[in-house]
């Protein structure tokens, strides 16, 4: 028995470790994005949401919430893509529909307003709900935007600028939702 | 009763080949009950709080208080090794005969010490890399790290990690490499954070991405495809008393969020805990076969570059299912990918005690050959 006793020790010291602050210098990182970050695709194997950039347009990775920006090659500048994702609700379709809307100059809307405001696309990952609205004021800006909960995220996409640009990406854009696909599925 | 004897009886209970059944059957009991709640609880917390563990708990809903209802595996795995010790010594003979038995009950042994190795010592985290990305760390997403990283120097940064155990406990974060203190105002293990509407009160957070989110506290989940989204409510105040700005970090936010003080460039995140290596990899290529005219995954494999200064190092490693890297104490095991197959996830063990498995399983082989070799050689006409 006594044999055991010095196991029991090592096992109840290193048990009892308590975590400690460390300091570190480290090479700065040059990583496009954190993609450790819970927004993107965190934890591996998470399940996590793919799509198939359109040809042309040129994809770069964000930072913060946002996960990814589109350059369109219509219209060169006109027009941006955007891809956020939030953890939850992240406030529901209502309050981001309506946020969307205040960023091109128009009023909010009620539910019943937004169901015929709604359509869908279907995708691999499941339906996409997109909204187009057209804005007020003299450059009339537009804004296409679809919306997609994948277990606890809620993905956002988002096309915005001129009307016209807007217009002329809105079908690859489409596509790019219809081509979504759910990694862990 | 003399001590003598009370002792030798308790010696004999506890090398009796009847305990040896009842703690088997209490591991087998322990697998069943282990195995259902990995529905509920996910692998890892299953584990925990069935195998490695002493007791097994249970908390009625609505209460703190903790009832304990079952023995663990760790506890049940001592009294056994105990057993099979006792038993070795006390009741087998050091006889040629008996040398397979001996054996067998060594590596039994050995089965059980390299559990609780594994328990104690084994570190399990992840390396998320895109291709044409090098890593020199992995990260740990059951942990997180409260980073405050001094970027100002434009080669490297200075990172403070201070493990969520401290952030938890909340109060007042001081340390030699900050020149201001941290005070963690608000710990949630899983919140829910949505875009503030015009009619939510006004944020906790006066900068950063947070100010424009509302927090909602959540239960933690803790299922295998479930992520807490932790959030902290964290506040640097300078030397001078000066109120350096009030942030709400939380691992679901991407990019770090921070402020200037006396020209240094400080950022702060929640994040998994992260691990640094010696060495780096590089992800040079990601492959994903699939089957012929299918989509069902056929083979995942990495091409990574090993580079290791210290050992001189710098070679191609193909990591594949079943065939990790090993190295430098650490397992890379190919686990996931994403990122239209541009990025692979390998799954990095370090488990000082990975070998023991292997050899105790390998000694209780020859044990039984020996002992049944013995007995069959015995029975077919040899000395008795």
């Amino acid at each position: 028995m006594k044999a055991l006793f010095p196991l029991i020790a090592v096992i109840s010291i290193f048990a009892c470790r308590r975590d400690a602050i460390e300091v570190r210098q480290v090479p700065k990182e040059n990583a496009p994005a954190d993609i450790s970050s819970g927004a993107v695709e965190n934890p591996p194997p998470a399940k996590s949401l793919s799509w198939t950039t359109p040809a042309g347009w040129k994809e770069e990775p964000g930072d913060g919430m946002r996960v990814a920006t589109f350059t369109p090659p219509q219209d060169a500048g006109k027009s941006q893509a955007t891809v956020v994702a939030l953890p939850g609700d992240a406030g529901g379709e209502l309050a981001n529909v309506n946020r969307w809307r205040g960023q091109i100059g128009l009023t909010p809307i009620d539910e019943g307003t937004l169901a015929s405001a709604r359509k869908t696309v279907k995708s691999r990952a499941g339906a996409v709900l997109i909204y187009d609205f057209i804005g007020s004021g003299t450059k009339k800006p537009r804004l296409v935007a679809g919306m997609i909960k994948v277990d606890a995220t809620t993905w956002y996409f988002k096309l915005m600028g001129d009307e016209g640009a807007v217009g002329k990406n809105k079908p690859a854009f489409l596509k790019l939702l219809e081509g979504l696909k759910n990694n862990a599925s | 009763m003399p001590p003598n004897a009370r002792w030798n009886r308790v010696v004999g209970a506890l090398s009796s080949l009847k305990l040896t059944l009842v703690c088997l059957a209490l591991l087998m009991a322990l697998t069943v009950i282990c195995t259902l709640a990995q529905v509920p609880l996910g692998t890892h917390v299953a584990v925990d709080r069935t195998i490695r563990t002493f007791l097994v708990w249970w908390q009625p809903e609505a209460s703190s208080l903790k009832i304990p209802v079952f023995p663990g595996g760790g506890l049940v795995g001592f009294v056994l090794f105990v057993n099979l010790a006792l038993a070795q010594f006390l009741r087998l003979d050091w006889s040629r005969r008996k040398a397979g038995l001996w054996i067998m009950h060594l590596g039994l042994a050995l089965l059980f010490l390299g559990e609780f190795a594994t328990a104690f010592f084994q570190v399990e985290s992840h390396m998320p890399v895109e291709i044409g990305q090098t890593r020199d760390f992995t990260e740990d997403y059951r942990r997180l790290e409260l980073a405050v990283v001094d970027a100002t120097d434009a080669a490297r940064d200075t990172v403070t990690s201070i493990p969520d155990s401290i952030v938890k406990a909340g109060g007042e974060i001081a340390h030699a490499s900050l020149p201001f203190k941290l005070r963690v105002k608000r710990y949630y293990d899983n919140a829910e954070l949505h875009m503030r509407r015009p009619t939510d009160p006004p944020s906790e957070a006066t900068g950063g991405v947070g100010a424009n989110l509302l927090v909602h506290p959540e239960p933690p989940v803790s299922g295998d495809d479930q992520q807490n989204a932790a959030a902290a409510l964290v506040s640097a105040v300078a030397a001078d008393g000066r109120n350096l700005g009030t942030l709400w970090l939380s691992n679901a936010l991407g990019a770090p969020q921070g402020f200037l003080l006396d020209g240094r460039d400080y950022k702060l995140s929640l994040r998994p805990r992260r691990y640094y290596l010696p060495f780096s990899l590089t992800l040079k290529e990601f492959h994903h076969d699939r089957y012929a005219g299918t989509d069902i995954p056929k083979n995942f494999s990495s091409l990574v570059r090993l580079k290791d200064p210290m050992r001189g190092e710098d070679r191609d490693v193909l990591i594949y299912m079943n065939n990790p890297l090993r190295y430098a104490g650490k397992a890379f095991y190919q686990a996931s990918f994403g990122k239209n197959d541009t990025l692979s996830v390998f799954q990095v063990v370090r488990n000082p005690g990975w070998l023991i498995p292997y050899l105790s399983c390998a000694l209780v082989a020859l044990g039984m050959m020996l002992h049944f070799g013995l007995k069959l050689g015995s029975a077919m006409g040899g000395s008795k």
